[in-house]
């Protein structure tokens, strides 16, 4: 299974049909992706973009019956834990482990020498942002990514250890729905125990060599073992803003525009740029222009971008890339009318960063100013808010210059936002109803504006 | 910044009409290695204002396209390079019209504008 962020898992299930060749099954539990696999295919599964984490199903049960009290049932998890297939799993996760090894060596190749089939396993959506900083090789993390639901971890406090390689485990637990009789705690607890001591492991909440992953979700049971041990989310980013984008929903958004050979793709609010980024190293056909008023973006995405440049170049390949960064006002943007073919951005959140007052100004203006640099007909915008209340406003005002084709719901720091697939409309800047309007009535429109506010 | 950014990047002071191209100044340039690919070379070509391109690049680029330029690859390779290889660290673009300079510093252009200007 994968985890993938919440509203991108059709884009990950075209990815992992593209790159691995097996169709996919999406989780009712959202953010979730299923998938069969050979292990001599796990190589390949790390490289995928659009995936946070990885796990491996133990054993999955689409109506289990859960026991009427809490004591049976807990009772039953442990019981359960003696009784599950390990075996595959825990094959699947050693080879996984020589894997990331040699990945650590910067050499890359599969280590399969046998075969067991193995399922692939979804994971649990990672929507906090965390601040880590991703290595290329991967350095053992303790992770807790947070879904929808409930989640928490626990460990045993007593230990046993003999056998000269002792492993050390922890048991997360994600438990959704509202006929349970007991909580995530609780059943991470009795099953993990009951784990420890059918292996023999040790439990370990920070230095864990496995994680054992029980996922319930109403009458949905999949225990797994996870295969990645830092989230893949951050893996471009080395210098951190305030609110700088997973790598996984960037490469969700650029999937979503269809980036083609020669087009040119602008993010007038890049941040860090990271979509400009993911954009530069996965669809390098295209040319990316990452923008930004303010000081600090632009240096921070100009580090993000030699410090990648630099790790292609310690590997021997060519470093350049195909990205340039320039600081800019985005509603006066010192751009060639109608040169633009994508337009890629993560709008600013009335909550995370801006206000909601200013988004009432800024959002028409600067779709606006987009929509003069676009190419009319063929251009595309991708763009993500949280405010979609304020952006629906402003696009519908814009009926002459762009259409919305598409709305991916995804879920970003805890928070729910918006993905617009947007269609630049043929028509010529400077001639639709509304700029002929806005242009010369600029004041009148803000007082609009206003009376629409103290209506809503 | 690289000269395919050049390419699109015009003045926007108030008043002014005839701000492209914008003039490059450079102090510093660099020379990067980028994958060549043909195909995004001779798709980008129609897309830019090529007599621009012929200023910044100061090198022998024909003033007129050639016929056929898409298959000839030594032609596209030059085209490469001027557009994706060679970047402007330090120096600063100026408006062809009013004569304000925006200046560059490690690679990127600041094109804000003072209160007055915009």
């Amino acid at each position: 299974i994968t985890t993938v962020p919440t509203g991108f898992e059709h884009t990950a299930a075209e990815e992992i049909k593209e790159k691995i060749g097996v169709d996919a099954r999406i989780s009712k539990d959202r953010g979730r992706v299923f998938f069969p696999i050979t292990t001599d295919k796990l190589f390949q599964v790390h490289l995928l973009r659009s995936v946070d984490n990885l796990f491996v199903v133990v054993e999955e049960y689409h109506h289990y019956q859960f026991k009427e009290s809490k004591e049976e049932t807990l009772m039953e998890l442990q019981q359960l834990a003696s009784t599950l297939p390990w075996t595959n799993a825990l094959e699947v996760w050693k080879q996984n482990g020589t894997l990331k090894k040699k990945k650590g060596h910067r050499r890359g190749g599969n280590t399969a020498k046998s075969k067991p089939n193995c399922e692939g396993v979804g994971g649990s959506m990672a929507s906090t942002e965390q601040q880590e900083l991703p290595q290329e090789n991967s350095a053992p993390e303790g992770w807790a990514g947070d879904t929808q639901a409930m989640e928490t971890s626990t460990q045993d406090s007593d230990e046993t250890g003999h056998g000269s390689k002792l492993i050390k485990f922890r048991v997360t637990c994600n438990r959704a729905g509202d006929k349970h009789s007991f909580s995530s705690n609780e059943a991470a607890r009795d099953f993990g125990g009951a784990v420890q001591e059918f292996f023999q492991w040790k439990a370990d909440m920070t230095k864990f060599d496995i994680e054992v992953l029980l996922n319930i979700h109403n009458e949905e049971v999949v225990i797994g073992i996870a295969l990645t041990e830092e989230s893949l989310h951050r893996r471009n980013i080395s210098h951190f803003g305030p609110t700088t984008l997973r790598s996984t929903l960037c490469y969700g958004m650029l999937r979503l525009c269809k980036p083609q050979a020669s087009d040119i793709i602008l993010d007038p609010m890049c941040g860090t740029g990271a979509i400009p980024l993911e954009g530069a190293i996965e669809f390098n056909h295209s040319f990316y222009v990452a923008g930004d008023n303010n000081d600090m973006a632009v240096n921070r995405t100009v580090n993000n971008i030699c410090h990648i440049q630099k790790r292609r170049a310690d590997k021997g390949s060519m470093s350049g890339l195909p990205i340039d960064t320039v600081q800019w006002d985005l509603c006066s943007l010192p751009i060639r009318t109608s040169s633009v073919d994508i337009i890629i951005t993560d709008m600013p959140f009335g909550k995370r960063m801006g206000s909601r007052k200013k988004n009432w100004d800024l959002y028409p203006s600067c779709l606006r100013e987009m929509a003069r640099v676009c190419r009319p007909g063929s251009g595309k915008a991708v763009l993500l808010t949280q405010d979609k209340k304020c952006f629906s406003k402003a696009i519908s005002r814009m009926g002459g210059l762009w259409r919305k084709q598409h709305t991916v719901w995804v879920n970003v720091g805890g928070l729910h936002a918006g993905v617009y697939l947007l269609k630049r409309t043929g028509a010529v800047f400077g001639q639709t109803p509304e700029d002929v309007y806005e242009s010369r009535g600029a004041v009148h429109m803000q007082g609009e504006e206003k009376d629409d506010k103290e209506l809503s | 910044m690289k000269l395919l950014t050049h390419n699109m990047l015009t003045s926007h002071v108030k008043g002014v009409t005839k701000g492209y191209p914008l003039l490059i100044k450079a102090t510093e340039v660099k020379v990067n290695e980028v994958e060549f690919n043909p195909q995004f070379v001779s798709r980008m070509i129609p897309k830019l204002e090529w007599s621009a391109l012929v200023q910044a690049a100061e090198e022998d680029l024909p003033g007129e396209l050639v016929a056929d330029y898409e298959t000839n690859e030594e032609f596209l390779k030059k085209v490469h390079r001027i557009l994706l290889e060679v970047e402007v660290l330090e120096g600063c673009l100026q408006c062809p019209e009013s004569g304000r300079e925006f200046p560059i510093s490690r690679g990127i252009p600041n094109m804000l504008l003072n209160e007055d200007e915009a």
